[in-house]
């Protein structure tokens, strides 16, 4: 999309049948195949979607995929990695469900074309081997004795130079929590995409982004300059780079959008909400809150606790009527000692689960 | 740099890898020295050459006088450091063109002006000398200590050093003749470093312990060892060792104290009328000699942090770091005095007029002295043995062995230096 014509976009122009909705929970705004039901929201998971119309579509262009890579029983052991290990874990947090839920979503990522001219400089670095010694005396071993080691240095020699390149599919990031996403799933490995082709969404959905290429253009303008400093090292022949600076005009910027690979999917917490789970798309690194069920936990809690009660009650029973029939006695006394353990025991499951939560990492 | 013209001035472009991308680098300050630089003046049209006493480039004919650039760099001159390629590498030569003569007697190799006609060696004074081809694997000197000293005040110090001591024969200081002193810049290699020690070793400590053997006491002295380490950081600043093996390094050593805060940047002028001579001992090997002067002291320091001066199995380990080196020149005047048809060569040095060579000794100076030494030591010795029967000849001959330990203790020093006099 060029920024001197910018275009309206039309869902026609994703080739395929789309939908543009949005989620009014988390202000998700998505494209899904019209002949899907609506499902929850790929990212909040509530149910309260709304269809726009498809002239309210962000001007974006898709241009390449990063195609799912990542294989079924990765994604299977990475979510029991995921489940397991969670003391009275909520219903649905469990691979089988979690599994069953998933849902595949496009993530966008700005790709930027652009002619750049600069005038630049900078400080390169040759690396180059100095000779030292080590020297060794020993009395006993007949004096001194000398060892050659060579040491690596860098030289550093300035340069300056102009700048006349054409860079292509530079990228920047699309969505606000681009950064989060990244720290939590990891780096999508973008060294072979795929041109953009239809059929490739049919079954996904695609995440649209919320960010203007305006306000992408800080993090696209650090990825051009750390392609030119890369490019610039290369043109001197150097081993480094550093101190590299440039004053560059931009031109002929054209944007698009490059679709990064993911899966989503939840589980229902003790208040019946979707706590969504992320997982890479090629990695299958997962991501997403691990909570246990306090619900779940009060609940075991109860009954052992009720269990003590009773045995304890019966075992005092049983002493009341040992006065009377004296081997009852024996029984009174196992009731009382098991009884009370087991009342102290009730707390084991809350403070288990709460323990858990305590010790889980906030979301980002 | 990023307004106005492009490249700025003094940038020149050198080749990119990469289409599109242009590259600039400052361009190298060329020293521009022509090939053959000609010292003529540019007045009268005669010779010039440097001259100490006006510290600048003299016409003798007309009174021109032309300073050189002196950039008195001192210890900020650049350092270099142990490259592997510069280890290697062949060096430039000179900046301005000379001839390097090798000497038939003695062998050394000097560099001279091209337009001297005459030549006398200032090693060995003999004046049949043949053209060499100067060698390849020079490296440039960059940096040079010039020269304080007139030749006139040589003179004066040679003929007062020769009449300094007691040894040499009484006429030398008014007999002896004195060739012209020639000035002459002789390099010398000048090495930094750190030199990071640890040592471990057997201290040993006195303990003085009493015992009974049939009953009576007695005390014996035990050594006790124990092991002691310790860390050494020790600095090497401008160690200097020559770049000849040609002169006479015994005499060069006693007048190689250089203040190097007078370093100045090389500029062919200081060479004008001179002579020079390159190196002739590699870098490599220069820095192998620096390196044991470096670590012998670094090994002395070591043996001082021990508690005690007994020690054994001593082990140290060292590393050098930030290794430099620099290739100068520094000035000496060297000429000969014949004495009693014998030459003798003398070495002085161009800053300071520290002078050294050898001088003849007069033996029979010498041998009176040691006689007069010994003399009281024997005679009361003789006394002693003669006087024994009177009792006191004990205690006579008791101060007659003392004098001739003393006596025999000064005469060995004399004699070492008067060895060391006439063959230095």
């Amino acid at each position: 999309m060029s920024e001197q014509a910018l275009q309206v976009q039309t869902l026609a122009e994703w080739g395929v049948n789309l939908q543009f909705v949005i989620c009014a929970r988390c202000d998700w705004r998505y494209l899904l195949p019209t002949d899907s039901p609506l499902p929850r929201c790929p990212h909040c998971f509530q149910t309260n979607l709304t269809v726009l119309e498809g002239g309210e579509l962000p001007e974006c262009r898709p241009e390449l995929i990063v195609p799912f890579s990542a294989k079924g029983q990765v994604i299977d052991s990475a979510l029991r990695q995921f489940a397991e290990g969670i003391p009275y874990a909520p219903h649905g947090l469990d691979d089988a469900t979690l599994r069953a839920r998933l849902f595949p979503v496009y993530l966008p990522m700005w790709l930027v074309d652009a002619n750049v001219e600069a005038a630049w400089q900078a400080e390169a670095g040759f690396n180059y081997q100095v000779v030292s010694h080590q020297e060794q005396f020993e009395e006993n071993r007949g004096g001194w004795r000398s060892r050659e080691v060579n040491e690596g240095r860098i030289r550093w020699e300035p340069r300056i130079g102009q700048l006349r390149r054409v860079y292509q599919n530079i990228s920047a990031p699309a969505m606000e929590e681009a950064k989060t996403l990244k720290s939590q799933l990891g780096e999508f490995d973008l060294s072979q995409p795929e041109p953009y082709q239809p059929d490739k969404i049919e079954r996904a959905s695609v995440r649209l982004p919320d960010r203007q290429p305006q306000d992408a253009w800080i993090e696209a303008a650090a990825a051009f300059q750390a392609i030119g400093s890369e490019e610039v090292k290369q043109a001197c022949a150097a081993d480094h780079l550093r101190q590299f600076r440039w004053t560059a005009t931009f031109a002929n910027r054209n944007w698009t959008l490059l679709l990064l690979p993911a899966y989503t999917t939840y589980y229902l917490d003790d208040d019946g909400q979707p706590q969504p789970v992320m997982i890479h798309g090629q990695t299958g690194r997962v991501t997403g809150s691990r909570r246990a069920s306090m619900q779940r936990a009060q609940r075991s809690s109860l009954i052992i606790l009720l269990i003590g009660l009773f045995t304890f009650l019966l075992g005092l029973i049983l002493g009341a009527a040992a006065v009377v029939i004296p081997p009852l006695a024996p029984f009174a006394i196992l009731g009382v000692l098991v009884g009370l353990p087991c009342c102290l025991a009730a707390f084991i499951p809350i403070s288990l689960a709460w323990d858990f939560n305590r010790k889980q990492a906030p979301p980002n | 740099m990023m307004d106005g013209s492009f490249p700025p001035p003094g940038y020149i472009p050198v080749p990119s890898k990469v289409d599109g991308i242009k590259i600039y680098v400052p361009a190298a300050v060329s020293e521009n020295h022509p090939e053959v630089m000609d010292f003529k003046c540019p007045k009268c049209g005669a010779t010039t050459a440097y001259s100490v006493d006006a510290a600048s480039v003299h016409c003798n004919h007309c009174g021109y006088d032309e300073a050189p650039q002196k950039k008195v760099l001192g210890k900020g001159a650049e350092q270099f450091e142990f490259k592997i390629e510069t280890m290697a590498r062949s060096q430039q030569g000179w900046g301005e063109e000379r001839k390097e003569m090798a000497c038939q007697r003695c062998g050394a190799l000097v560099s001279v002006p091209p337009d001297t006609l005459s030549y006398s060696c200032p090693f060995c004074g003999s004046n049949k000398v043949l053209y060499r081809a100067p060698l390849q694997d020079v490296l440039r000197p960059r940096y040079l200590v010039p020269f304080r000293i007139d030749p006139a005040a040589c003179q004066n110090t040679t003929q007062q050093w020769l009449g300094s001591s007691w040894m040499t024969p009484a006429e030398l200081r008014n007999l002896a003749r004195i060739n012209k002193f020639t000035p002459i810049y002789i390099p010398y290699w000048t090495f930094d470093a750190q030199a990071k020690a640890s040592w471990k070793a057997q201290v040993g400590k006195e303990v003085h312990e009493q015992y009974t053997v049939n009953g009576e006491r007695h005390t014996r002295t035990r050594i006790v060892w124990r092991w002691e380490s310790g860390v050494v950081e020790k600095i090497f600043d401008d160690l200097l060792v020559p770049g000849t093996v040609r002169l006479n390094l015994g005499a060069l050593s006693k007048i190689d104290f250089y203040n190097m805060s007078e370093l100045v940047l090389y500029e062919p002028r200081f060479l004008a009328g001179m002579q020079a001579q390159a190196y002739d001992l590699p870098l490599e090997q220069a820095w192998e000699a620096g390196r044991k002067i470096m670590r012998d002291q670094t090994r002395r320091v070591c043996l001082d942090r021990a508690s005690s001066s007994y020690v054994r199995d001593f082990s140290m380990s060292l590393d050098f770091c930030e290794e430099s080196w620099r290739y100068i020149l520094v000035p000496v005047y060297t000429s000969v005095y014949n004495f009693q048809d014998k030459t003798y060569q003398i070495i002085l040095n161009g800053q300071n007029g520290n002078i050294a060579g050898p001088r003849p000794v007069d033996w029979n100076k010498v041998w009176l002295a040691i006689a007069a030494l010994l003399a009281p030591g024997t005679l009361l010795g003789f006394l002693g043995l003669l006087t024994l029967i009177l009792q006191i000849g004990v205690l006579i001959g008791a101060l007659g062995l003392f004098l001739l330990v003393i006596g025999l203790v000064i005469s060995f020093f004399i004699f070492r230096q008067a060895q060391e006099m006439e063959n230095v």
